[in-house]
């Protein structure tokens, strides 16, 4: 999708605001927006139909309102799409259900319980295919010069434009396919770009950007 | 809309951008309200624990953080052995100290050299590492870091007050995929006496980003 989450090479959005605070939330509700995050799921999401949700935000919202502001209207947004909770409840700030099955309410974890499962987050994306990869190390391809107007992770800074093939990640599951509920693995490499080959003001600049694009994004150059 | 059908993602994005929009106007505008609004329903719910809560956040603030970044840091500035085994499977090497969490499964580590400065980046979201540098700062999330660090990352570099030698090249790693990266900074001179302790105390979380560079800035001088 040609949204305004993809912002890399976009201009004008000013100075980094550099902060020497190292606290990790500087709101008491980004703390519980963190938290929330962690423990509520609803059954059958998978990463990218959450960033999907994500992107899907209104412009002016996705700009103008505070980073973890924008994962609660996402956890609403998904909560909302698959039917466990609705606009009238959360204008009532209650439930209105009179289905009770929403099985046993979520118990409380331990310090101890949530760093176990932190450890248990460390998911693998990746699996073995039978098809065997079509690019090596060292080969030069080309982005494709479109993206598609669901969930995908070839931004638009890098479409059409030349690259080389810098490593291989292995097969990991398809972006796009999984924003859309399906779980398919494609091959995945570490693809290295001139900068001088992405930006008109880098002609003679040496340095490089890296991106893990899947070989659907990719042609051989 | 009942909520007598809920059930799995429709994966419906029409649908979604169109809540978005309800929400636009219907939410109310303070964010703190808008999540409470969130945590009252899904507790009332029974879909979230309050204390569930309290406990992620008390592990990111005491337990989860760049401290555990540092450590790597170090132990590889000080254990030639760890650092190889780091540079080739960095999940397992983490996973020796207990730091293998959330988002690290295919973390990658780059390496800062005399001729080389590595810089990462999320550009389509703002994906971190978070169980080695815990919660991300505001800046590594903000559109202005997103849309500069692929394009002009001498001159946001010059602006975390790196100046950046021309024959220097920068290395920009955008995390799009589930790969995510974590800069192995370079050693600080003069720091051979130091304990692993000590040179993880040197180690900034800046640095694993590729913020800072210069760690022999952080060496107090008790001369």
């Amino acid at each position: 999708m040609d949204g305004i989450h993809d912002l890399g090479g976009k201009e004008g959005y000013g100075p980094i605001e550099v902060d020497d605070d190292d606290s990790p939330f500087h709101e008491d509700w980004e703390g519980r927006e963190w938290g929330i995050a962690q423990c509520a799921r609803t059954p059958g999401i998978t990463i990218d139909w959450w960033r999907h949700c994500r992107e899907l935000i209104m412009p002016e919202d996705y700009l103008g309102r505070p980073y973890f502001d924008s994962w609660a209207q996402t956890d609403f947004s998904t909560y909302i799409e698959a039917g466990w909770i609705s606009e009238e409840e959360i204008s009532a700030g209650k439930s209105l259900s009179k289905d009770t099955d929403y099985g046993e309410p979520a118990v409380a974890m331990t310090l101890k319980q949530v760093l176990q499962e932190d450890q248990d987050h460390a998911v693998r994306f990746d699996a073995e295919i039978e098809t065997p990869p079509v690019f090596a190390v060292g080969q030069a391809v080309i982005a494709s010069r479109h993206g598609n107007s669901g969930h995908t992770r070839l931004p638009q800074y890098v479409r059409g434009r030349q690259g080389t093939v810098h490593a291989y990640n292995g097969a990991h599951v398809f972006p796009d396919l999984s924003a859309l509920g399906q779980e398919v693995h494609q091959h995945c490499y570490s693809v290295m770009f001139e900068a001088s080959e992405l930006w008109p003001e880098a002609q003679w600049s040496q340095d490089k950007v890296f991106l893990d694009l899947w070989e659907s994004y990719l042609a051989e150059a | 809309m009942a909520t007598d059908t809920k059930s799995t993602p429709d994966f419906d994005a029409s649908k979604v951008a169109e809540i978005h929009q309800h929400l636009h106007s219907h939410l109310p505008s303070e964010s703190a309200l808008r999540v409470k609004a969130l945590e009252t329903l899904l507790v009332d719910k029974g879909l979230v624990n309050p204390k569930t809560i309290d406990a992620w956040i008390e592990a990111y603030t005491e337990e989860i953080g760049p401290k555990r970044g540092a450590m790597v840091v170090a132990k590889a500035w000080c254990d030639p052995e760890y650092k190889a085994r780091l540079m080739r499977d960095a999940p397992a090497a983490i996973d020796e100290l207990g730091f293998l969490g959330k988002a690290t499964a295919h973390l990658k580590v780059v390496e800062n050299t005399d001729e080389v400065h590595n810089l990462v980046v999320c550009t389509l979201c703002s994906c971190y590492p978070f169980s080695i540098l815990g919660i991300a700062p505001p800046w590594y999330k903000a559109a202005a870091y997103r849309s500069r660090a692929v394009r002009d990352p001498r001159g946001v570099l010059s602006e975390f007050g790196i100046d950046l030698d021309v024959d220097i090249e920068v290395h920009v790693w955008d995390s799009t995929a589930e790969l995510r990266y974590l800069v192995l900074p370079q050693r600080p001179a003069g720091t051979e006496d130091m304990s692993e302790e000590e040179l993880a105390g040197l180690v900034s979380r800046n640095s694993m980003i590729g913020t800072d560079r210069d760690l022999g800035e952080n060496i107090e001088d008790d001369g």
